[in-house]
């Protein structure tokens, strides 16, 4: 009697089993950590549950029966039928060949984030802290997976986390970051409208696996914006250059006669005091050796950077850039806002949005041969803006007589192409020097084979009779216009300053090699390039300023585009797929119609209906 | 193995005939043509279609002079019908594999079929191709018209994405026919079968979404045994082998799990 009751007991108590490991997973599965409490519910529920099995398989000793050999055979091949299908999608995920069948390659990476990937140093991880994950993203950030196993990426709900949210300073949903060591970098904010892009994430992606960083100049000693915090500091310029993997100095030109090896950009942020003339002459010999500044002009100011400026073709106006239609959003006349901006990889993205500039002096440009200029910043047309002249009287009035009209340019990107100082000998390549002043192959008239052509650019006439050993000297004829355009260049002539070792004699030997597809082949090794930004103002960077709108942006994408290290993120070109339409006429259409909805399902139906009747 | 090969071949001929002369596998058809077409014509054609719709924008973007952004038609045209097929197949395919085995059971002619010295799985295989062959018949229409509706298209558009879309929605096909076999040869009710395979079939379309909730490692390998996943990737026009690997490790499972379970049944009659 008893024993009966303890047995009754016991089958009781094996349902405790069960029961402890479903508290134990659940408790597990909702906490998300798997703590001590829930192991020991599970550990507890798996014992008795083992036990129970155990007791039960020795009263009844049911592993002599056949039918348990023949179905525990069947148990082990059905198991191992299952491990080896996942052993065999384990690999599979592991090693699998994928091809993008697509024209135009809609889920492929572009080949430079691949190359980028595919030798990626360290291990980088992609917090992107928002709630829903958009397929789209996910399948550019598997893409991106794929290509190298350093690269991880997770979905945060900075709400469900905010230790690691404030962390990385998140500020809204959205957020994406790009974490690598102790280097963490915004990417970019995604919203219903803008998904993540492959080109954002690649060039962020290249600067922080970038181990070496660029180093940015600050000129000092005549007044300029002073680097520290505080009232007309940049000193959140020079944080937000920080985080692109920028550091930036002091440079002092008047202790050290010239600008540092490694300077790769040099910012002149409004000087309020003349420089040097060697100073002046430093940052020439800089610029004109593939240097790169950024300029930013007050008005009001001499500077004595005039001579520089205008080997560039750039000359400050010394009136005021005036624009009235700020008053609507608090900002007085003299803070002109610019929403028009030129077709450069610096404002490419900003689309129409504001940046402004206080106190702020219109700049020209005239065309240099050699530069190409690019006009950034745009103030409004003529009743809205103009130059004033008259700054001492109360009333801003347009006076046609002294006054520019608007729009006025405030900003200017210019580029200039450089012969290298380092080139082959000539004798050992036959093509003609690539690094002829111009190299613009359309300017060239078609070569004559026979004769030996020193400068193949630019002799549209019968070619000399003996080798001429000075290409400047050269019998050029000269083009009928007169004012050289950098787009058409034929004179050969390089800009007088320049000096121009490599414009020596190089007698191409007379081969039918085309001077165009060579200068074209190599155009890299052979030339380099210089690059600056003009903008009359200073202001837009300073602390305060730089964070409101568009300012900060412009500041950092000419430092950016400066530095010279945009040429490969920059190409990729956002994935398109092709543009392709369906032209149905109504009756194609029509046809379709019917026969889709009508005919193949009555055509069915009758089937089923005749056969059902014959078969009855 | 000639022996094997004819015997398959024996079965997929008996079970294609069953299906051409029975009118429930006609009034199958018909239904899933009528679906089928309704898809196809509101996507396309339809007020809400994509043909009208890019018309829209087109000509909104002539008035404002406004560029617009390429848009490749048919290829969107392509994949939204097939990613709808893929959840009709859902509601048809249970139906098409209830009777696969739970028919013989009812008629008591599977003891036959299981004591025959045809092994078990040459006649799964032989019924699962059988089944296979009457559905791509029954797509073959459908692909007729997206053939004809894409070869108006400008500029033309080469069949490789139709094609590989087409050929994942008969590979999705069979690895959902074959689990529902499986199922089949459980039950000798094909209402029962029909019912179970759907409950199945749904848990592997939305395992990806239980998988997403999860997140971490074992979400990854959970998120790997959706089907729908898997079947998005070849229809988007990406040919990736471990879909292959996946959906061939599904269709496999599935005959190997039949067979098991008929064996079963012949050592319990024994």
């Amino acid at each position: 009697m008893k024993i009966i009751k303890k047995n009754k007991l016991g089958k009781y108590l094996f349902w405790l089993g069960p029961f402890l490991v479903a508290v134990g997973l659940t408790s597990g599965l909702f906490t998300g950590n798997w703590g001590i409490i829930s192991l020991v519910f599970l550990i507890t529920g798996i014992f008795i549950s083992a036990l129970w099995i155990g007791l039960q398989s020795y009263q009844t000793k049911w592993w002599n029966r056949r039918s348990t050999q023949v179905s525990t055979n069947a148990l082990i091949a059905i198991v191992a039928v299952f491990v080896i299908l996942g052993l065999v999608n384990f690999l599979s995920t592991r090693y699998n060949f994928r091809k993008d069948l697509t024209e135009a390659q809609l889920f492929t990476l572009a080949p430079q984030s691949q190359e980028l990937m595919r030798r990626l140093p360290q291990s980088v991880k992609l917090w992107i802290f928002d709630v829903n994950r958009n397929p789209q993203d996910r399948e550019l950030l598997e893409n991106y997976r794929r290509q190298s196993s350093n690269f991880q990426f997770e979905y945060i709900d900075p709400q469900a986390r905010p230790t690691l949210a404030n962390k990385f300073g998140v500020k809204d949903y959205g957020e994406v970051y790009l974490e690598s060591g102790d280097n963490r970098q915004l990417v970019q904010t995604l919203n219903v409208n803008e998904r993540l892009s492959e080109i954002r994430l690649t060039n962020r992606l290249q600067q922080i696996t970038n181990a070496t960083t660029t180093a940015v100049y600050f000129l000092q000693g005549h007044g300029e914006q002073a680097m520290t915090s505080g009232q007309g500091g940049i000193s959140q310029a020079i944080q937000g250059l920080g985080d692109r993997n920028y550091t930036a100095s002091a440079l002092n030109l008047v202790e050290k006669s010239q600008v540092p090896e490694d300077a790769a950009v040099v910012v002149v942020a409004g000087p309020k005091r003349e420089l040097f003339d060697n100073e002046v002459k430093a940052l020439q010999n800089y610029l004109n050796g593939g240097g790169n500044a950024l300029l930013m002009i007050d008005p009001n100011t001499e500077t004595n950077l005039n001579s520089l400026l205008q080997e560039w073709g750039v000359i400050l106006d010394n009136r005021l850039a005036v624009d009235v239609s700020g008053t609507g959003v608090g900002l007085g006349p003299a803070v002109p806002i610019v929403t028009d901006y030129g077709q450069h990889p610096i404002t490419k993205e900003f689309g129409n949005g504001i940046s402004f500039y206080r106190l702020a002096r219109p700049l020209e440009t005239t065309p240099v041969a050699g530069i190409e200029s690019t006009t950034l910043l745009q103030t409004k047309p003529y009743p809205e803006s103009w130059g004033e002249s008259d700054q001492q009287s109360e009333t801003l009035e347009f006076d046609p007589e002294t006054d520019l009209p608007g729009p006025l340019t405030v900003g200017v990107a210019l580029r200039k192409t450089i012969p290298a100082e380092t080139q082959p000998t000539p004798e050992a390549s036959p093509t003609p020097t690539p690094r002829t002043q111009t190299p613009n192959p359309e300017a060239s008239p078609t070569p004559t084979p026979p004769e030996e052509t020193p400068n193949p650019e630019a002799s549209p006439t019968p070619t000399p009779p003996e080798e001429t050993p000075n290409p400047e000297a050269s019998p050029t004829p000269t083009p009928s216009e007169e004012i050289p355009n950098p787009e058409a260049s034929a004179t050969p002539t390089p800009p007088a300053e320049i000096p121009n070792p490599e414009a020596s004699p190089t007698p191409t030997p007379s081969e039918e090699t085309n001077p165009i597809s060579t200068t074209e082949e190599k155009p890299a090794e052979s030339t380099i390039e210089s690059r600056l930004v003009v903008i009359g103002d200073s202001d837009f960077a300073t602390d305060g300023l730089f964070e409101q709108q568009l300012n900060g942006d412009v500041f950092l994408n000419s430092v950016t585009w400066l530095s010279q290290q945009d040429q490969q993120p920059l190409s990729i070109r956002p994935k398109e797929p092709r543009n392709r339409r369906i032209n149905l006429n109504i009756v194609q259409a029509n046809l379709l119609t019917l026969s889709s909805l009508l005919l193949l399902p009555v055509m069915g139906l009758m089937a089923a209906a005749i056969i059902w009747w014959k078969r009855r | 193995m000639g022996i094997v090969l004819s015997n398959i071949i024996a079965i997929y001929r008996r079970e294609l005939q069953s299906y051409f002369i029975s009118p429930l596998a006609y009034a199958i058809a018909s239904v899933f043509w009528l679906i089928g077409g309704l898809f196809f014509v509101t996507i396309l054609l339809g007020p809400d279609g994509i043909i009208p719709a890019v018309n829209q924008i087109d000509l909104q973007g002539q008035q404002l002079g406004v560029p617009i952004p390429p848009i490749d038609v048919p290829y969107e045209f392509v994949r939204a019908f097939l990613d709808r097929m893929g959840w009709l197949l859902l509601f048809i395919l249970p139906i098409l594999s209830m009777g696969l085995y739970a028919e013989e059971r009812k008629r008591g002619t599977l003891e036959l079929l299981a004591t025959s010295p045809v092994t078990n799985w040459a006649v799964a295989v032989g019924k699962l191709l059988g089944v296979l062959t009457f559905f791509t018949t029954m797509i073959i229409p459908l692909f007729v018209f997206q053939a004809i509706a894409i070869s108006a298209s400008n500029p033309p558009m080469s069949p490789t994405i139709p094609l590989l879309g087409h050929f994942g929605l008969i590979l999705l096909a069979a690895a959902i026919l074959s689990l529902g076999m499986f199922i089949s040869s459980l039950t000798d009710s094909t209402i029962l079968s029909a019912v179970l395979t759907f409950a199945l079939v749904l848990l592997l379309l939305f395992v990806d979404v239980i998988a997403k909730s999860i997140g971490g490692p074992v979400g990854e390998i959970l998120g790997h045994f959706s089907l729908l996943k898997h079947y998005n990737t070849l229809i988007q026009g990406i040919f990736d082998t471990s879909a292959l690997i996946l959906f061939t490790s599904y269709i496999f499972l599935g005959i190997f799990l039949t067979a098991q379970s008929i064996d079963a049944l012949r050592f319990q009659r024994r």
